[in-house]
């Protein structure tokens, strides 16, 4: 019999929920936890995208507008950690603790009040980084990736960013264990690996990647800490030490960080995408080896982000291939996704769209990850705009994207409401738009030979810029599309029926809408297909 | 299936495997020195480009110092030292005293010559001060070095080299 600890034994009654702020504070239901992961996400998305703003504004002209350079690298800091630290991970970890245990029939996740640790920790986290704008000296500016010699100078709102991060490191592996403990022991039966959906394989190679360079990253920073303040010198050439140690280290948390942000998407679209398509995932074997190699070799390509720091010519050829080696799983990936659409009935919701958008947008942020692979014409465009669009259409246009489609996907089977299907068109082809119009003219800046992270320019780079701001603008303003969709149809949305996608056929379609407090507190029997397709299902008890 | 033992197992080997993460991070640091040391990836200076053990290898050559001044101006300029035995590829420092006879306030200039000319190109100075103007309070007297180096490309004819400075005034200059 699967178990939970600690909520099995907890004297609560089954049918009832705790009511107010109780309710939130002591959750142990993997359902409420996920709702706060959720909504700490998007409260984090629009922090980090209130400094993007910020940071578009200034560069709209060239010239000093409304910061200072300082403040302006803080705010660049700020909004990657803030976006990569507490807005894509939590949301993707919420949506795991949501949806994993609905989909493998799976009464909740296997710690629950670990479960609850691992939310609780993030408020703090997220208040000590928004704090640090206050202290003396302002929050730290040495780029998200915090490099060495940078980071070891500056004032305190290193210290806190630093503590930051190691609690958010805590939760992170926390949370990944639970996911990786409730995949591993808590599937009905019936429910073998190889049956799993997508999103399990994807959450549980993304815990896994979690735990093994979450500590890394807390190491790290931790001898920065100690670098700063009890008189080692880990980073600093004049006591002995090597500032490029601090980029190899920290990049052997940071590229496998990378996938920790796109497998979990991967997962999602393969959700969405059959579903839409009405035709079972193409290649569903091969989609879970092609996950597991690219967490593999995620590990063995982390000195492609530091192709100009003087590497022997063997190691930079080494980095190169073993990178555009990693275009081969996730080609297969991108393929699979097509033959799923190809000769399906194809009908374009919302999550379809979003996921549609996905594989187009992040393809194209794949091949100028390939171009930036070559360690020749890296050297040129290292620390350029090209990286910056790079980046953010794999993690704006691939992750985010993939987010919404998530949220849209399975908003009725978790507030029991039907969005409004119209705002959401308008939400993603005004994203869609919008994302290119800030995006894509970085690509030119940066061929161009602008520097990222300056906030001031030459003149010849003004109209590109103008351009990206204010298409950044219009993106921005597009988010309060969704979030009123979201407030108005969980208060007033029509009733959604239990199975509001006709192609939806994974386990989290067979209960009721929505989701029970308590489901699966009896493991149903079933047996199942690729994909977590459930081909016929008995018992399975909620309250 | 699973029983609340296992899911404790599971969990403590986890958190191992966390820990040994954040040990290993710890353990890339004298990892990191050994790869370096092990494939010279992080020398800087390769074993070919070491500074030679005698950097004085040169041939010997005799220099003399010399200064003169232009009748009528007011300076007094005496090397302190009127010849050295030196070697091509080795520092040289000598010192000259410069004094201000007059009692005005003066700026003056140094412009040095060699004889031979052809050993012009061979001294290499790093330090001197016809570099730059000199200022002189009335009666000021200051010494200042001069180091150079003779570069072993000195054509093997020149045995001995004349370091000869004159000095002149800047009269626009004076304040």
């Amino acid at each position: 019999m699967a178990t939970v600890e600690d909520s099995a034994h907890l004297p609560h009654d089954a049918h009832g929920k705790p009511g107010g702020w109780a309710r939130w504070v002591y959750a142990t239901n993997h359902k409420d936890i996920g709702t706060l992961y959720l909504w700490f996400a998007f409260a984090m998305f629009i922090s980090g995208g209130v400094m993007a703003l910020a940071i578009r504004a200034e560069l709209f002209m060239p010239g000093l507008q409304f910061w200072q350079p300082e403040l302006f690298n803080q705010l660049t800091t700020l909004h990657g950690l803030v976006m990569v630290f507490g807005a894509i991970m939590p949301a993707f970890t919420g949506l795991a603790n949501w949806m994993l245990p609905l989909m493998i029939g799976a009464p909740d996740m296997a710690f629950a009040r670990m479960n609850n640790w691992s939310f609780w920790l993030l408020p703090p986290a997220a208040l000590l980084l928004m704090l640090s704008f206050w202290v003396p000296g302002g929050a730290a500016a040495a780029g998200w990736t915090l490099y060495a010699p940078l980071s070891t100078q500056g004032g305190m709102g290193m210290d806190l960013t630093i503590f930051a991060i190691h609690i958010l490191g805590v939760s992170s592996v926390m949370g990944a264990i639970n996911i990786v403990v409730t995949v591993l022991n808590l599937r009905a039966p019936g429910m073998g690996l190889m049956q799993m959906p997508m999103f399990a394989w994807a959450s549980l190679i993304t815990a896994y990647l979690i735990i093994a360079v979450m500590p890394v990253l807390a190491g790290v920073v931790t001898m920065v800490l100690t670098d700063r303040h009890f008189g080692t010198h880990f980073f600093n050439a004049a006591g002995g030490g090597d500032p490029v140690m601090y980029q190899h280290i920290f990049w052997f948390f940071g590229h496998p960080e990378v996938y920790i942000m796109a497998l979990p998407a991967f997962g999602i679209v393969s959700q969405v995408i059959p579903t839409f398509a009405r035709k079972p995932l193409f290649g569903y074997a091969s989609m879970v080896y092609a996950t597991a190699s690219i967490a593999i070799l995620s590990f063995m390509v982390w000195a492609h982000h530091m192709f100009t720091t003087g590497m022997p010519a063997t190691a930079q050829l080494f980095f190169m291939y073993a990178t555009m080696l990693i275009a081969v799983p996730t080609g297969v990936k991108v393929f699979n996704w097509v033959a799923t659409m190809w000769e399906g009935s194809m009908t374009f919701e919302t999550p379809m769209l979003f996921a549609i958008g996905f594989v187009m947008l992040f393809t194209i942020g794949g091949l100028s990850g390939v171009i930036l692979s070559v360690a020749a014409v890296d050297v040129q465009l290292q620390d350029s705009y090209y990286v910056v669009a790079h980046f953010h259409y794999v993690l704006v246009a691939g992750a985010l994207f993939s987010l919404f489609a998530a949220v849209y996907y399975w908003f009725p089977k978790m507030t029991g409401k039907m969005y409004s299907e119209g705002l959401g068109k308008l939400h993603f082809w005004w994203s869609l738009l919008w994302f290119n119009v800030t995006f894509f003219p970085m690509h030119f800046l940066g061929l161009a030979g602008m520097p990222r992270r300056i906030p001031d320019y030459a003149l010849q780079f003004t109209d590109f810029n103008a351009i990206s701001s204010v298409g950044a603008m219009m993106f921005g303003l597009g988010q309060l599309i969704f979030f009123y969709n979201m407030v108005r149809s969980i208060r007033h949305g029509k009733e959604a029926p239990q199975l509001p996608w006709e192609g939806a056929n994974t386990l989290e379609w067979k209960i009721p809408t929505p989701a029970p407090y308590h489901s699966f507190v009896e493991a149903p029997e079933l047996k199942a297909g690729d994909n977590g397709v459930i081909l016929s299902m008995q018992g399975g008890e909620h309250h | 299936m699973a029983s609340r033992t296992d899911n404790r197992i599971l969990l403590r080997k986890f958190l191992l495997i966390a820990l040994l993460m954040f040990g290993f991070a710890w353990a890339l640091v004298p990892l990191y020195r050994v790869i370096c040391e092990v494939t010279g990836i992080n020398q800087l200076v390769k074993a070919g480009d070491a500074p030679e053990e005698n950097p004085v290898a040169g041939v010997p050559v005799t220099l003399d110092f010399d200064a003169t001044v232009q009748p009528g101006l007011p300076w007094q300029v005496v090397p302190l030292v009127r010849r050295v035995e030196g070697r091509t590829g080795e520092f040289i420092r000598v010192d000259y005293e410069i004094t201000n006879r007059s009692d005005r306030r003066v700026i003056g200039q140094a412009v040095p010559r060699y004889l031979p000319a052809a050993a012009g190109p061979h001294v290499q100075k790093l330090d001197c001060f016809c570099f730059k103007e000199q200022a002189f309070e009335p009666g000021e007297t200051r010494r200042f070095p001069v180091v150079f180096v003779v570069d072993k490309a000195l054509p093997s004819e020149i045995g001995r080299i004349t370091l000869a400075y004159s000095v002149f005034s800047l009269p626009g200059r004076e304040p």
